[in-house]
């Protein structure tokens, strides 16, 4: 893999340097259909790194622990926008940095493709748009379009909006509209946007799964951890767990950029992104703002300006 | 005793069962997710499954349990009675079912029984069922006398064998299960399950051999072992709130003014308030003390404590962490050093 | 919903504008109805969004949110911060079909007690049309107090 020999050749020249301490990227994971995050701090251990349709995490989330040390990262199109976006909120110095980028055709969702073959997967092997899964006795291939992750299939930054190396062509970009499943909830009746509302969050288990793999929760204390003012209680109360969410949104507008890796974390497979994705939107249409594009810009609800729209009467 | 039901009865066998107890089972739910339930009627019951998402140990011990309300003058204690109804849990796995013998080292001992779950827990008849094709994931054959077809802990045992199970009773409560209308196993039965059972345990071959692991980790606690471990982890609580055998807890008061409740909640100890003291200071600050942690209570404290690992091999949380840290390759590299 | 209906309001008004002009509809004489407590706050940009959720979620069946006209805030620009975040929480409580009625956000002046006084006018009435509130409370028999 090419893509992969490139990641690899650049760490072990980035390390052996010593222009950086630790290089962030993929290694093999221990189930098929995975990969796993790697730390990797010694040149002679690059050939760890792997790059395939299973690099699912957002590894910028890591870039808030490592404050101070010279970190090179694997970003695909949504992490580097997550790298600039952390930079703009003074979360990371941006020549601390070291931005490998990596053009993306999107992640596979492996519970589906796992639900969809119905055997349990011991092996798997990408090739040419395809991939072939196998068990003891079974096999099946199937087209990996079909398998996209949501936040991958209505992707329009595919390519690292900033890098230090890139590690591959440039793959072209959708024209996709990102909004469209937005666009359409909100034409539904209210009454049956509020029954997917509470069914959507019906089985979260606070486990703060999606809070953790998001760059942006990077908050010393969580609102919700919070007991003075205690704003929610930590059970399974249904307007406590709703309440989680919606803040948990709200706090990410302006900031979201859509990567998935909430979603993806969700061990429930709760649909996420449908709050985050409304905020995007509506920072958007309102104030022409996307995450994560343009290091000089500053987050929405850090400015504004005079010819607000103006909702008070 | 060893009685078959046909698949095609198992239906009317459940509703004598529902009749006679509180059934919880494996079901369906409308997000896609196995996860053991109340039922109300056997339509309900989804046995298509290799283990469900959650544990069952909710029904044993639950996610948010009210300890008792209060208002001035006044404190309401929950009466016993309404927690301690008949219950039949069905269909467990046996890994599940070992874990209740791991929560009752801590819930139910000879100095201190915890009301809430002792009541449960007595009152709990377990009819298991043997895993015919574990998934990969799993590691039970790992730990002591465990495996796919392990009948530790339960009242009663059901094997597949294609169109119809064994029923294996096993303890005098499995033997008062409404059973005597249905036919005895034959010879023929007796030997397809035990053939199902031989491969089954085979297939589990993922097992780690765990004999010198206390001492390693007695000698651990500085090792740089786990500087290289830990920095994947999220610290979300994933695996504790997956996990059959944990049980940390937190105890909040929910209240308005002088009126309110005393609750119980899940906790972890990957989460930053687990070890946070009222100083500011927190003695597990990053991922690395917290997994340092997890190990060590799973795999040392608990079992020098009740001679028997905090771990069942399910394999919950190598599935579902959002990061692929697998705990198999952790106790693989500590025994490795 | 009962005909004799009154919905709780809670309106967060900035000490400098809105809570004057609801001192001054008290000085003149001008009724309104009874339904609302206030929170004083210093400014618009102070109210965080989750205090209006908060209230909603503690059976509060109407929120006002009132600061300085855009231009005129004591603090320069806390209302220009405020104008962004509501508009964003109201389209995210809208999207999710909670009652959009029951958020309501004014620019009213310490010169305006005429105005706050049909401001309360116009959110109490517009609440009691939608009932009690449903959706986001919390039902907690042990917490509630029957007021």
């Amino acid at each position: 893999m090419e893509v992969e020999a490139k990641i690899r050749e650049k760490a072990k020249e980035l390390l052996e340097s010593k222009a950086v301490d630790v290089v962030i990227g993929f290694e093999k994971g221990t189930l098929p259909l995975r990969s796993t995050p790697a730390f990797i701090r010694d040149s002679s251990e690059t050939d760890r790194l792997v790059w395939n349709s299973f690099c699912e995490n957002n590894l910028a989330t890591y870039l808030n622990k490592l404050k101070g040390q010279k970190v090179a990262i694997v970003a695909k199109g949504c992490d580097s926008r997550s790298v600039v976006a952390l930079a703009v909120e003074r979360q990371i110095k941006r020549e601390d940095v070291f931005v490998i980028g990596v053009p993306c055709r999107g992640m596979l969702d492996r519970r589906r493709i796992e639900e969809a073959v119905g055997f349990e997967i011991l092996s798997a092997l990408e090739s040419d748009g395809k991939l072939v899964v196998k068990s003891v006795d079974s096999e099946r291939t199937l087209d990996r379009e079909d398998f996209l992750f949501p936040s991958c299939r209505s992707c329009r930054h595919r390519n690292p909006v900033i890098y230090d190396f890139l590690a591959g062509e440039k793959v072209e970009e959708s024209e996709v509209d990102e909004f469209e499943l937005v666009r359409e909830f909100e034409s539904k009746p209210p009454e049956e946007r509020w029954e997917y509302f509470k069914k959507a969050f019906e089985d979260c288990l606070r486990c703060y799964a999606c809070r953790e793999a998001c760059p942006f929760c990077y908050c010393e204390e969580c609102f919700v951890d919070s007991s003075r003012p205690k704003w929610i209680e930590k059970g399974l109360d249904e307007t406590d767990v709703q309440i989680w969410h919606i803040v948990r949104a709200y706090h990410h507008a302006g900031r979201c950029v859509d990567c998935g890796a909430c979603e993806r974390a969700c061990p429930m497979g709760i649909d996420l992104r449908f709050l985050t994705q409304k905020l995007n939107k509506d920072v958007k249409e309102l104030f022409g703002f996307e995450t994560g594009l343009d290091p000089s810009v500053q987050p929405p609800l850090s400015t504004f300006s005079l010819q607000d729209p103006d909702d008070f009467k | 005793m060893k009685k078959i039901i046909e698949k095609a009865k198992f239906a009317d066998f459940v509703g004598t069962l529902l009749s006679d107890y509180e059934v919880f089972a494996p079901v369906k739910n409308e997000n896609g997710l196995v996860l053991f339930s109340r039922i109300s009627s056997p339509e309900e019951i989804f046995l298509d499954f290799r283990n469900s998402k959650k544990p069952p140990k909710e029904f044993l011990f639950p996610q948010v349990e009210t300890l008792f309300e209060y208002e001035p003058g006044k404190v309401k204690v929950p009466s016993v009675e309404a927690i301690a109804q008949r219950r039949l849990f069905l269909c467990v796995r046996p890994c599940d079912v070992k874990s209740f013998l791991i929560l009752d080292e801590v819930f139910d001992t000879e100095e201190f029984q915890d009301v809430y779950y002792v009541t449960r827990r007595r009152n709990t008849t377990i009819l298991a069922m043997g895993c015919v094709d574990p998934p990969s994931t799993c590691f039970c054959t790992t730990f002591d006398e465990m495996g796919p077809f392990s009948r530790e802990g339960a009242d009663a045992f059901l094997v597949d064998i294609g169109d119809r199970f064994l029923i294996e009773t096993l303890t005098e409560r499995g033997e008062s299960l409404p059973l005597e209308s249905l036919p005895d196993a034959s010879d023929e039965d007796v030997q397809t399950a035990e053939d199902v059972e031989k491969k089954a345990v085979e297939k589990v071959d993922r097992k780690l051999e765990l004999s010198k692991l206390g001492e390693k980790l007695d000698g651990m606690f500085e090792s740089p072992f786990w500087d290289a471990l830990h920095e994947k982890c999220l610290t979300c609580g994933v695996c504790t709130y997956l996990c059959p055998t944990c049980h940390c807890f937190d105890i909040s008061d929910e209240a308005l003014d002088s009126k309110g409740r005393r609750v119980r909640n899940w906790d972890s100890c990957m989460f930053p308030l687990f070890t946070l003291q009222a100083s500011g200071h927190n003695p597990r600050p990053t991922s690395k003390e917290r997994m340092r942690q997890r190990i060590m209570h799973k795999f040392n404290y608990f079992y020098k404590n009740y001679g028997v690992y905090a771990c069942v091999g399910c394999g919950r949380c190598v599935e579902n962490c959002p990061v692929n840290l697998d705990i198999r390759k952790v106790l693989e590299g500590i025994l490795s050093l | 919903m009962a005909e004799n209906f009154e919905p709780k309001i809670v309106a967060f008004l900035c000490n400098w504008c809105s809570y004057a002009a609801a001192d001054l509809a008290g000085t003149s004489r001008i009724q309104y109805p009874p339904n609302v407590r206030i929170v004083r706050v210093p400014c618009s940009g102070r109210v965080n969004p989750i205090f209006v959720i908060k209230a909603f979620q503690s059976g509060v069946d109407g929120v006002l949110v009132a600061g300085c006209h855009p231009g005129d805030c004591h603090y320069q620009n806390g209302n220009y911060f405020a104008r962004r975040r509501f508009a964003l929480l109201k389209r995210l409580l809208e999207y999710i079909g909670f009652d959009n009625e029951r958020l309501h956000l004014a620019w009213v002046s310490a010169a305006e007690g005429g105005k706050f006084a049909d401001v309360i006018r116009e959110v109490v009435e517009s609440v009691r049309k939608l009932g009690p509130i449903e959706k986001l409370v919390k039902r907690d028999e042990v917490l509630k107090d029957g007021s």
